[in-house]
């Protein structure tokens, strides 16, 4: 049916970095272009500076920078190639998407 | 060492750090068993008393009191006829070490990140900041 929009929960994505990591800024900055391509809507995004959220960060298991979340649990504990990051991202809106299907 | 037995009081000493009054004592206490003695009287511990030593440091390093570690070691004696009373301090140690264990893993997890961070810096260690946003 024309007109209606179907949702799909976004996949939430979490980058652990620091200010001063220095090799972070630029492995942000291609992760960030892939999220955009994907679409807005299907990326949460979310920066975390892990000295203000360290427990979080421990908790999941970052030991070192960048490390990436997806839906809440540590996928890339370093950094991955933006061809890596991109089938993460799209195997997760896959899935999520199945799961919005399975409840129709 | 003595070669051919044992371990000499003073072997121990060195072996584990524990002063010869303190193994005294604990023979005294009854932490250790009455320890084998040569001809000439001399202390001669054997493997399995130093075994038992560790244990008792072991326990103490968990900050075990010297009455609790004397139960604890009849259930490392004898574990099947050990007493109930016995075999429930054992489960709680062993629960107490096992959150002890949680908080030491999230620890070493966390200054280990602190530490990656570190080399990932061009200007300084962040474990410093934290340090000192800590204080305030």
């Amino acid at each position: 049916m024309s007109g209606v929009e179907v949702v799909v929960a976004p996949v939430k994505v979490e980058i652990f970095s620091s200010p001063s990591c220095d090799r972070c800024r630029n492995v942000l900055a291609v992760l960030k272009t892939v999220a955009r391509e994907l679409g807005p809507k299907h990326i949460e995004w979310r920066e975390v500076n892990v000295l203000d959220e360290l427990d979080y960060a421990v908790e999941l298991g970052v030991l070192s920078m960048p490390a990436i979340a997806i839906d809440g649990e540590l996928v890339f504990g370093s950094h991955p190639s933006a061809g890596e990051f991109r089938e993460a991202l799209e195997s997760r809106l896959k899935a999520h998407d199945g799961a919005r299907r399975s409840n129709e | 060492m003595n070669s051919m037995k044992g371990y000499r009081i003073g072997d121990v000493t060195k072996l584990l750090g524990i002063s010869a009054d303190t193994l005294r004592y604990y023979e005294k206490i009854g932490l250790l068993p009455a320890v084998n003695r040569t001809a000439s009287g001399i202390r001669d511990y054997l493997k399995r008393d130093l075994s038992r030593l560790r244990f008792i440091q072991r326990a103490q390093k968990m900050k075990f009191s010297l009455k609790e570690i004397a139960e604890l070691l009849k259930m490392r004696e004898d574990p099947q006829h050990a007493r109930d009373e016995v075999r429930l301090l054992t489960r709680s140690k062993l629960t107490e070490i096992e959150e002890n264990l949680d908080d030491l893993q999230h620890l070493r997890n966390e200054l280990q990140l602190l530490l990656n961070l570190c080399t990932a810096s061009a200007d300084g260690c962040p474990i410093i900041d934290s340090i000192d946003n800590a204080k305030r």
